[in-house]
């Protein structure tokens, strides 16, 4: 049995509460009127020189918006509230990007758990354990992120512009949408994919957990069941959720592979955090039979699942880039011209980096070596996910300072608190999964 | 080193009591026996139709591109149709050999090296259409980038139909290559087995002198990796890059970014349905239902779910963006080709490529080697119909009401196609006539692990093999030769009396390389002193067995040890 | 110059890998071992050095990619530069979404022909090269050990006999 160590809870603490107060902070320091926000932009610009020119990012932000233009009202003045409404949407974003980034993780890892089971791979039960611990963190990060769209939807904030009626009523591409695009769906849907995602991973646990003690393969054989049951309505869940939560912050601009470009990020992210934290386990000797080879497996799934991220990404953005479609291509101009470093950076460590790293198959036994580049790869992801989201909702008044930071610190607490607390509540390796044996002698 | 160990719960992957000689003989047979009336009838059927085809492509290329059923509204119908479904077919193949290797999936070994000939061969008649399509194929030349005697004019590397040619043809000739690699050891087997000279000879050419060294072995085994981790991103590109002829224009219906995906997705679904089609007669007319097995099939029938559902899921997400992107040229593609003039080819393609596979969620008809038949040619149906309702339906209605038309293929465009199923048969034919169709050096592998015989012996707790110290050592070997010496025809005569004298006009001689224990040389042999069949080699007793030694006057106790007269007595009652 | 080896013939794949381990652990030298199939492990038992056909690959993959990064440079954007579908090509950086396709295939295509090639050349594979294995059954189900002589040959029968060979054979090169 795991029992959690008091400096890894401590530490868990301590991150929540500085997050709490970096996200505290944020929220306290967001400006409340047009004049407040001139002047932060003002000092702003002075500090820096002038770094985010205002004038260039104007045309994208406001198409992503898409609101001012239509309206042709004064522009400077709207010029000014739009501006207020991005300073007051950074910490809300700050705190959904990272509320958002941690639950993938999550589902990403309940995606590889169902999938290994579904395909009953021979290699993976012993660290069957290791991924419903992580899973467990669907419930907490769930109900986060559930409530969050809840206060969105209650006008608490910005950050879908299409839940605005004001907005809505002067913009006829929305107006379009509202079948769809409207509040009590949104949360509807938002609710139905939380509880599918949850009950298909209490049910699996369950049944897991029976199976160590039973004496037949019943609770194995329903597990994987309920597994290629649960994969279908992943494959649905998954691309509506991108299109809600995701997408729909640019209510304008639409991509149909949006979802699927969603998936191989949450599924890169969570294979990484099954790594890391399997490595974690085994160094402190709780994972006995776990392998390199284990480990050089993990890794490969880093390395093939971060080409095939890329090869999504490339595949939406050329089509984009080539087609030149005005409403389309807004969606990378934008990102482009404000957020240079990011957009590319995370092509760099999310693309290159693994490549680079994780191609000679020695590389991927060194247990280090895949921490080292686990972390690189969530800190693409993350960036990627920031990507996503930001454009939309803060424009050009981007930055990555103490709103962003403490959200991350705060839920990578919450986060390691809950998983490993749930790591304690059963053996860390499976006994009678009928392929444990498998598991157990795997290497080559 | 790795163990054998594999999980009880697993089916297994090799029938019958099989050692690793019996793949060797159950491997070779098809090549070497002679070919039956049904393969000639089917061979004759595949040829006629390539003969029509090469027609019909001379009446296009000596006339022109008119004879076809194009119109200037639809000025791309069936010629990229069936190229998109040909190419769609050809990715199953690497699809198998290579994410399947990297995915450590045992049950690939039997099914890899048929998948890989169904990938060239379909990928040539791909190949086909845009050749012809060029109106003056000789010409062909000039998609490659080499400076043209007309001025500084190269090709151009903005256009996705280059890539294509570049994906296409890397493809195919990657394919080509790690299809051959694998087949050296194979084709070495059949060679040291052949007895004709001129089998030999031919075999001995196609396998490169392969020897098995252990060196060998082990760049074989890094060769065959590195490849399929090159081929897996390949595989990918390929359709990729075919789905980027439509998806860069700005055509509605055509310009959609999930394509890369989706278009994989059709194709690994429309490959695997093919590979189903060729292998459940394959493994019927050549014997290999103990390595073809029905787990197999129910293995490939699970995919053909899972990228069905996939392609499904995109359909929907096609249909729904498109609404939802609030753009009527979109909104209206999507409406024609689900209510326009076309509407039974988008209901065919649905019912076929989506609703069709979901009944292999039961497992007694994805068990059921005729319904997988049924459906793996309804699959391919289907999937034809998804490039004809791609292409034709977004183009029919183009932004010119005035223009707006339909497509009729005339019997060229339908002739072509014919021919080119033709040729892909004829291939296949041939190709199962004169290749190992399994790769029986990867199954010897896996055959401790997934064999029947192992696995029953692992269950039952014993021992895999069994070290014997009975070895005959023999000193200055200078070469291995068996033929009986002159001068022996005293033991010959007795040997026969005790056994029976094989009479060439009631009986038919047996294949007596089917005993464990003799090969292609010792057939030979014993052929020479005059046994030929089951019954004869049966009645052999110690007594025969030393009159065999002392004609031979090779390895002594070598028919007592693999008990050639129990096998014999076994496959002479099974007869 | 005639020298001696013998040849031991085995029939099952885990009996080789013992009688190679006990072998080498005799300190005789293992000449050669001749396979019907991959044997996991064989390469490491007998001390092979890992082989570095891999790395080749990846470094004619590295060619391929600036092989076609200079040729689709000079033809697309010094050669002859035009403006295609509103992206006039300036620079190859810019244009570069479009080229990525085939920067993609040839580094495959260089990988992958150049890498076979050398697998080739390296272990002697051509047409109407000659076989080397010294017995046909080393393709069906028979493994042959050879391993030269130095010293007590009959020790080493021995020895072979004791690890399960079913046939040992003397051989003068």
């Amino acid at each position: 049995m795991y029992t959690f160590s008091n400096r890894l809870r401590i530490g868990s603490f301590i991150l929540m509460a500085v997050g709490l107060l970096g996200i505290g902070i944020g929220f306290v320091s967001a400006p409340s009127t047009v004049a407040e926000a001139k002047a932060l932009v003002a000092a702003h610009d002075d500090g820096h020189g002038g770094g985010h020119g205002e004038s260039a990012t104007h045309e994208g932000s406001d198409e992503a918006h898409g609101t001012v233009a239509m309206q042709g009202q004064d522009h400077g003045a709207s010029h000014d509230e739009h501006l207020l409404h991005q300073l007051q949407n950074r910490p809300w974003s700050a705190l959904y990007v990272a509320a958002l980034f941690f639950f993938i993780i999550a589902l990403g890892v309940l995606a590889f758990y169902a999938v290994q089971r579904a395909a009953q791979a021979g290699w993976s039960p012993m660290l069957f354990r290791v991924m419903e611990g992580i899973t467990a963190y669907l419930v907490p990060g769930g109900i986060i992120v559930f409530v969050l769209l809840v206060l969105s939807v209650l006008h608490l904030n910005h950050l879908f512009t299409w839940m605005d009626p004001e907005v809505v009523a002067h913009d006829t591409l929305l107006q379009g949408k509202t079948g769809y695009l409207n509040t009590p769906f949104f949360l509807i849907r938002a609710a139905i994919f939380l509880g599918g995602w949850i009950l298909y991973r209490e049910v699996s646990r369950r049944l897991s957990l029976a199976q160590d003690e039973a004496d037949d393969n019943s609770n194995f054989k329903k597990n994987f069941r309920w597994s290629a049951g649960f994969l279908v309505f992943y494959l649905v869940s998954e691309s509506i959720m991108s299109w809600d939560w995701i997408m729909s912050v640019d209510p304008h601009w639409f991509s149909t592979l949006f979802g699927w470009y969603v998936f191989a990020t949450m599924f890169v992210s969570g294979i990484t955090a099954i790594a890391i934290i399997s490595i974690y386990l085994k160094s402190r000797g709780y994972l006995p039979d776990v392998n390199d080879s284990h480990i050089h497996d993990l890794a490969k799934f880093m390395f093939g699942i971060s080409i095939f991220w890329t090869y999504l990404w490339f595949a939406q953005f050329m089509l984009i880039w080539y087609a030149n479609i005005p409403e389309e291509v807004t969606y990378f101009v934008t990102r482009i011209e404000d957020y240079k470093l990011p957009f590319f950076g995370m092509l760099a460590l999310n693309f290159v980096f693994p490549l680079l790293m994780l191609m000679n198959s020695d590389y991927k036994r060194v247990n280090w070596f895949v921490i080292m580049t686990g972390i690189v790869i969530l800190l693409g992801h993350y960036l990627d996910v920031f990507i996503m989201i930001m454009p939309a909702t803060v424009g050009d008044q981007w930055a990555i300072g103490i709103p962003e930071i403490g959200a991350v610190l705060f839920f990578a607490g919450l986060f390691i608190f809950w998983v490993f607390r749930a790591f304690t509540m059963a053996p860390l390796q499976p006994k009678r999964n009928p392929y444990i044996e498998e598991s157990r002698q795997f290497h080559y | 080193m790795a163990s054998h160990y594999e999980a009880p719960i697993r089916k297994p992957l090799v029938l019958g009591d099989r050692d690793y000689h019996d793949v060797s003989v159950d491997i070779a047979r098809p090549v070497e026996t002679r070919a039956n009336r049904q393969w000639w009838i089917v061979f004759t059927i595949a040829f006629v139709a390539f003969l029509w085809g090469i027609g019909c492509i001379i009446y296009t290329i000596s006339t022109g591109i008119g004879t076809w059923g194009l119109n200037k509204t639809v000025g791309w119908a069936w010629d990229i149709t069936n190229f998109v479904w040909w190419v769609g077919i050809g990715h199953a193949g690497t699809l198998i050999s290579a994410v399947l290797l990297l995915f450590r999936q045992k049950w690939r070994m039997a099914i890899n090296r048929s998948a890989e000939a169904m990938t060239i061969f379909s990928v040539v008649q791909a190949g086909l259409f845009p050749i012809i399509h060029m109106g003056r194929p000789w010409l062909g030349y000039w998609v490659l980038p080499i400076p043209n005697q007309f001025g500084s004019l190269w090709v151009n590397f903005n256009s996705p139909l280059l890539w294509d040619v570049f994906a296409i043809s890397t493809y195919l000739s990657v394919s080509l290559v790690f299809w051959w690699t694998g087949l050296l050891p194979d084709f070495a087997m059949i060679r040291d087995r052949a007895v004709k000279p001129f089998q030999k000879k031919i075999y001995s050419l196609v396998s490169f002198g392969w020897s098995g060294r252990a060196k060998d072995w082990q760049r074989f085994e890094e060769v065959s990796l590195v490849l399929a981790g090159l081929a897996t991103p390949l595989v990918l590109s390929v359709h990729t890059i075919v789905s980027f002829d439509f998806a860069t224009s700005v055509i509605p219906g055509w310009h959609t970014t999930i394509f890369p995906p989706y278009f994989v997705a059709g194709a690994i679904f429309s490959g695997f349905a093919m590979v189903n089609t060729l292998l459940i007669i394959m493994r019927k007319v050549c014997g290999l239902e103990a390595y073809i097995t029905v787990q197999h099939i129910e293995l490939m029938n699970i995919i053909i779910m899972i990228t069905g559902s996939i392609v499904g899921c995109a359909y929907i997400t096609e249909l729904f963006i498109a609404w939802y992107s609030g753009v009527e040229y979109e909104q209206y593609a999507f409406l024609n080709r689900a209510t326009g003039p076309y509407w039974w080819a988008y209901l065919l393609m649905m019912t076929c490529n989506v609703v069709s596979p979901q009944i292999m969620w039961f497992k007694k008809i994805r068990t059921s080697i005729i319904v997988s038949f049924i459906i793996s040619i309804v699959v391919n149906v289907g999937m034809w119909f998804e490039r004809f309702v791609i292409i034709v339906t977004s183009l029919h209605r183009d932004y010119l009401p005035s223009s707006w038309t339909m497509f009729s293929p005339t019997y060229v465009d339908i002739g072509i196609f014919v021919g080119t199923i033709g040729f892909f048969f004829t291939l296949f034919l041939l190709y199962a006539r004169t290749f190992p169709v399994i790769a029986q050096a990867e199954v010897k592998s896996i055959l401790k692990s997934s064999g029947e015989k192992y696995k029953k012996l692992r269950d039952a707790g014993q021992p895999l093999y069994q070290i014997q110290k009975t070895a005959t050592i023999r000193e200055k070997v200078a070469e291995d030769q068996s033929l009986p010496s002159e001068g022996s025809k005293k033991e010959v005569a007795d040997l026969l009396g005790a056994i029976g004298v094989f009479d060439a006009k009631r009986e038919t001689p047996d294949d007596l390389k089917r005993i464990k224990g003799i090969g292609p040389q010792m057939e030979q042999t014993l052929n020479q002193i005059g046994i030929f069949t089951f019954a004869q080699v049966g009645k052999m007793t110690e007594k025969e067995y030393n009159l065999l030694d002392s004609i031979t006057g090779s390895f002594p106790g070598r028919a007592q040890r693999d008990d050639w007269a129990g096998q014999a007595r076994g496959l002479n009652n099974s007869k | 110059m005639a020298t001696k080896v013998i040849h031991a013939y085995y029939n099952d794949d885990d009996v080789l890998m013992h009688a190679v381990k006990k072998v080498k652990a005799a300190k005789h030298p293992i000449e050669e071992v001749y396979c019907p199939f991959p044997v996991h492990g064989l390469d490491k038992a007998m001390g092979l050095a890992p082989t570095r056909i891999a790395i080749t690959s990846f470094m004619y993959g590295c060619l391929g990619l600036a092989v076609a990064i200079v040729m689709m440079n000079y033809i697309m954007i010094q050669d002859w530069p035009q403006d295609i579908g509103g992206k006039p090509s300036f620079s190859y950086v810019e244009n570069m979404p479009a080229f990525v396709p085939i920067m993609f295939e040839m580094t495959v295509f260089f990988a992958a022909h150049l890498m076979v090639i050398t697998f080739y050349l390296r272990s002697r594979l051509w047409p109407f090269k000659k076989a080397e294995n010294p017995d046909v059954r080393t393709t069906d189900d028979h493994f042959i050990m050879e391993i030269g002589v130095d010293g007590n040959e009959k020790e080493l029968k021995a020895l072979l006999r004791d690890t399960g060979a079913v046939e040992i054979n003397s051989i003068e090169k």
